[in-house]
């Protein structure tokens, strides 16, 4: 059973189509990360899963109850859906203490007092707030109204939580911890979590699945390990870093045993193997695309599993960590990172070589 | 009036106000800066401590001012009366009962304006917020005319329809004091509360609605709770405002027996046999005390109670979308300016066009009042004054706010806190107790200072009662513009007085031209301390108005109002169409 359903939603603000059909099924206990550049409609998405925004087309289900149909004109209000959300802001009311906050959500159900302060105890003690209890919400650093906002979205069991851009207003540090947290919470609680950032490393680490959204529309869905090693179009993979395209024609095409295919391609001064999604026929031209990370320097000769590439240095900058450096090949410029050992100077020679597993084909 | 919040734009508001301390650098350039400084101490001082301290002296002197006398607690014997205590209690009612509906009205209006999808909601900002710059003489006037029990238009429209014989409405009643009061105090209410209702991160609310929260819910949980400071000190505003006012209770209320504070002191002054000095100095120096209690009381309620919401980013409001309610909205909308506007100007320029006021057939129609008013004389007078007045006065005014505000919010120099606190003294000084004090503090002054009796008297009182308001709109707009700007000047190679004239004048401009405005009606509209300090030759046209009044001419009134309200739409006009595109709010 799917806990959202996303039937072709759409959304227009006068002319601005800002959500453009979009169908999306998202399983009980999953998680899963709406990513995409700003202004691609990643939070009209959210907002209108919410509520707080009306889808102007389509038709969405929670737990297979509709909750909005655009056709039907029906429109559930936000606090009939019973959903947890949370702020990219965390809109903490300033004029309650944190346990208020909490217990916000609890008194609007009027629950019992002795309920509620059983219940706002033990979520707190969840996010590591409960010696926080009785701060008022301002006297609170970014970190700790962040785990309030979780807490109050949490605490009365929503059926699913929403998440926009909630760990954007962090430092890098805590943004890191801070998501970790998070997910191990999520996981322990197996809450469905649909969740917005514009943060690729954050959308890794974080997801069950990622759906790398552009222009209104969404361009792919798949585990992070998909999205980032198997893109589908060049869109989705210059999404995530700076990859190297390489243009090349197909040479032979045959199954890896996987799902995916073994190509051999052939470009200009270059060749070797690479895989894709789909067989594709002989001569088409594709696009092969290596991550600099996944290139290493080529010692011997290379072999026919591989993909080889030779060319000059023409700039090598030393990072600390790695190092990059662009080369120039008949085939265009390649970017490569290596170790940071590796001591080369502009105008060397230099070969690389890439297992067929991080050269991936799409077509061009 | 703190009008001045948020009227430049966001990208210099999100810049920095940070710490005075960085403005130390030039601390010690200019030489004759403690001169300059102690210049500036005594001429507020005159125009603030001076007055305030003759009425105390005045209060306890048995004689008029200039009249040789003894020293003598018989002021305040007298003013502690049964009869007082009545004068009080109608006071703190009067403006309790205005204070209520305005506020409760304010909040509806700005609500709707703000976070409605009401249909040209920007249009009606505008009309709503109009009757807070039409002087308050004027609509008492009109409302003179329009509700006079016998010949009022509302009365004779409603006799005409039902055939009844008793009239609808009688202004001459507590109820006309507080209907005419609500009028004014509403959109000065409004303007506060609109930008509240924008400024609020919509996420506060949206989340309640997350939560469960119905709209409602939301709205009195989460809305106005976190408005409640904003509102308590709008509240209290209101009401000393409510206190200080003159025209209400001096048109509606006295004619009906009904006697306030204000009204007190006049009529022991100007409707006595013989005019009882001590006992209106005693009485306005009470009200000062009264006045200290409650900005005392104001203090102490908003300590720290205030929930910064605005997060400097660029939030559209939430709009809620009514439906078909929004012509509701609307209609309301509507209906609130067409009673506090169109009704008292309709009356205005149907009282101006017919030979008797409330006789009103085709035959009595008449354009004779426009002859007799333009060969008035007075009325000439009158006009230059209030304009000669209005330019020099509000000029002034402001240029004195923006100096007090540059040195308390840009300087580190010593006694800048102190002119801060002499400069804002007036903002709880009512204009009939200032003007009591500057009768005393003109009639003391030595007689090769002739300011008594002469204009001078009246421009000294404007520019003390308009201090606190210029002072406010340059603080405002000083804080939002960043030191850098400043330094950066500095820094590339231009003087003192060049980065003052260029930058600073330059970003300010804007928030000095809408506080010169704002002055300049409050010049305009100013009567309660103009009809103590005016003489012959020096009358203004609030005084002129209240003359002719008394004289029963209702129907030159009725020009000269019209005139004037036409200043104020040409004002407002060119403020909202020149300045506005500047600057953002008001
Ligand atoms: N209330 C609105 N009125 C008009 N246009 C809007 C409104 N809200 C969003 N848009 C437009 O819709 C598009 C998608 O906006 P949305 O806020 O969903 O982007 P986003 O993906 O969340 O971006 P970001 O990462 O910057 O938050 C944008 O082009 C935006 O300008
Ligand atoms: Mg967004």
């Amino acid at each position: 059973m799917a806990a959202i359903v996303l039937d072709k939603i759409s959304r227009s603000f006068g002319s601005v189509l800002a959500v453009d059909a979009i169908d999306l099924a998202v399983e009980q206990g999953e998680f899963v990360t709406l990513l995409g550049p700003s202004g691609c409609g990643k939070t009209t998405t959210l907002r209108m899963v919410a509520g707080l925004e009306r889808n102007t087309g389509g038709r969405i289900s929670i737990h297979d109850e509709v909750v909005s149909d655009a056709s039907a004109n029906f429109f559930l209000a936000p606090e009939k859906r019973r959903l947890g959300m949370v702020f990219q802001s965390y809109a903490i009311w300033p004029h309650m203490t944190v346990f208020d906050n909490v217990a916000y959500p609890l008194r609007i159900r009027r629950r019992p007092d002795a309920e509620i302060a059983e219940r706002v105890k033990a979520t707190l003690r969840l996010v590591e707030m409960e010696q926080y209890a009785d701060r008022p919400a301002p006297a609170l650093s970014g970190g700790q109204q962040q785990r309030v906002a979780i807490a109050r979205a949490l605490v009365f069991e929503p059926r699913v939580l929403l998440l926009d851009e909630p760990l954007s207003n962090l430092d890098a540090r805590l943004r890191t911890q801070m998501g970790d947290e998070f997910r191990a919470l999520q996981k322990r609680l197996g809450i469905t979590s649909l969740y917005v950032t514009h943060d690729q490393a954050e959308a890794m680490a974080l997801s069950d699945r990622v759906v790398v959204m552009h222009g209104g529309h969404i361009l792919q869905v798949g585990s992070p390990q998909d999205i980032y090693l198997r893109p589908q179009s060049r869109a989705v993979a210059s999404f995530f870093g700076s990859p190297n395209f390489l243009d090349a024609s197909v040479r032979d095409c045959r199954p890896a045993g996987d799902q995916s295919y073994v190509l051999d391609v052939e470009g200009k001064g270059w060749s070797g193997a690479c895989r894709s999604s789909a067989p594709i026929a002989q001569g088409e031209p594709v696009s092969v695309m290596v991550r600099p990370e996944n290139l290493r320097v080529a010692t011997g000769a290379a072999t026919s599993s591989e993909l080889s590439l030779a060319g000059k240095v023409v700039d090598s900058v030393f990072r600390g960590a790695q190092r990059t450096v662009l080369l120039d090949t008949p085939a265009g410029p390649v970017n490569a990172e290596v170790s940071s050992l590796i001591d080369v100077k502009a105008g060397d020679a230099m070969s690389f070589a890439s297992e067929p597993g991080a050269a991936w084909a799409i077509r061009a | 009036m703190t009008l001045a919040a948020g009227t430049v734009p966001e990208a210099v508001a999100q810049a920095g106000n940070a710490g005075g301390a960085r403005a130390r650098w030039w601390a010690g350039l200019s030489p004759g800066r403690n001169l300059a400084m102690l210049a500036l101490v005594i001429f507020l001082s005159f125009l603030t401590l001076y007055p305030l301290a003759m009425l105390l002296y005045g209060s306890l002197h048995s004689t008029p001012p200039g009249m040789a006398g003894e020293f003598n607690l018989n002021g305040y014997a007298s003013i502690m009366t049964a009869r007082n205590l009545g004068v009080l209690l109608n006071t703190v009612g009067i403006s309790m009962a205005k204070t209520v509906p305005a506020l409760t009205l304010a909040v509806l209006l700005a609500w709707i304006v703000a976070r409605t999808d009401t249909p040209f909601r920007a249009q009606l900002e505008v009309l709503i917020t109009l009757p807070f710059f039409v002087p308050p003489i004027l609509t008492a006037m009109a409302w003179g005319m329009l509700g006079n029990p016998q010949v009022g238009l509302i009365n004779q429209v409603y006799k005409a329809i039902t055939g009844a014989s008793a009239p609808l409405i009688n202004v001459y009643s507590y109820g006309g004091v507080v209907w005419h009061m609500v009028q004014y105090s509403t959109p000065f209410l409004f303007l506060f509360i609109v930008d509240l209702f924008r400024a609020m991160d919509p996420s506060l609310e949206e989340s309640s609605r997350m939560c469960g929260a119905t709209r409602w819910r939301t709205f009195r949980s989460i809305t106005l709770m976190l408005m409640l400071p904003a509102l308590t000190n709008s509240f209290i505003l209101s009401f000393i405002r409510g206190i200080e006012s003159f025209e209400s209770p001096l048109f509606f209320g006295t004619p009906a027996g009904i006697t306030v504070i204000t009204t007190e002191i006049y009529n022991s002054i100007n409707h006595r046999a013989t005019p009882d000095y001590q006992y209106a100095t005693a009485l306005s120096f009470s009200v000062m005390g009264l006045m200290f209690l409650l900005v005392l009381m104001q203090w102490r309620i908003l300590r720290g109670r205030s929930f910064t919401t605005v997060t400097g980013k660029g939030y559209q409001p939430n709009v809620m979308h009514l439906g078909a309610w929004r012509w509701v909205t609307f209609g309301f909308c509507v209906l609130f300016f067409f009673v506090t506007v169109v009704l008292p100007i309709g009356q205005l320029l149907i009282g101006s066009f017919f030979r008797f006021f409330g006789f009103y057939t085709y035959d009595m129609l008449t354009t004779e009042h426009y002859r007799s008013v333009f060969s008035n004389t007075e009325f000439w007078r009158g006009f230059r004054n209030t304009m000669l007045l209005g330019l020099i006065g509000a000029t002034a005014t402001m240029i004195l706010g923006s100096l007090v505000a540059y040195i308390s919010m840009r300087t580190t120099w010593r006694g800048r806190r102190l002119i801060d606190g002499i400069a804002w003294l007036p903002w709880m000084m009512p204009g009939m107790v200032l003007g009591i004090g500057f009768l005393w503090a003109f009639a003391m002054l030595p007689g090769y200072v002739p300011i008594y009796g002469t204009i001078w008297a009246l421009l000294f009182a404007y520019m003390a009662l308009g201090t606190p308001v210029s002072v406010r709109v340059m603080t405002g707009a000083y804080a939002q513009l960043s030191y850098d700007l400043e330094e950066c000047s500095r820094v590339h190679g231009a003087t003192f007085f060049q980065t003052l004239w260029r930058i600073l004048v330059a970003l300010a401009w804007p928030s000095f031209a809408i506080g010169w405005v704002l002055t300049f009606f409050g010049i305009m509209r100013e009567l309660s301390a103009s009809i103590l300090l005016y003489s012959v030759g020096s009358e203004v046209l609030s005084v002129v108005l209240l003359k002719l009044w008394s004289n029963g001419q209702a129907e030159q009134v009725s020009v000269i109002g019209l005139m004037m309200v036409a200043l104020v739409v040409v004002f407002r006009w060119a403020q909202l169409r020149f300045l506005n595109r500047r600057i953002s709010a008001l």
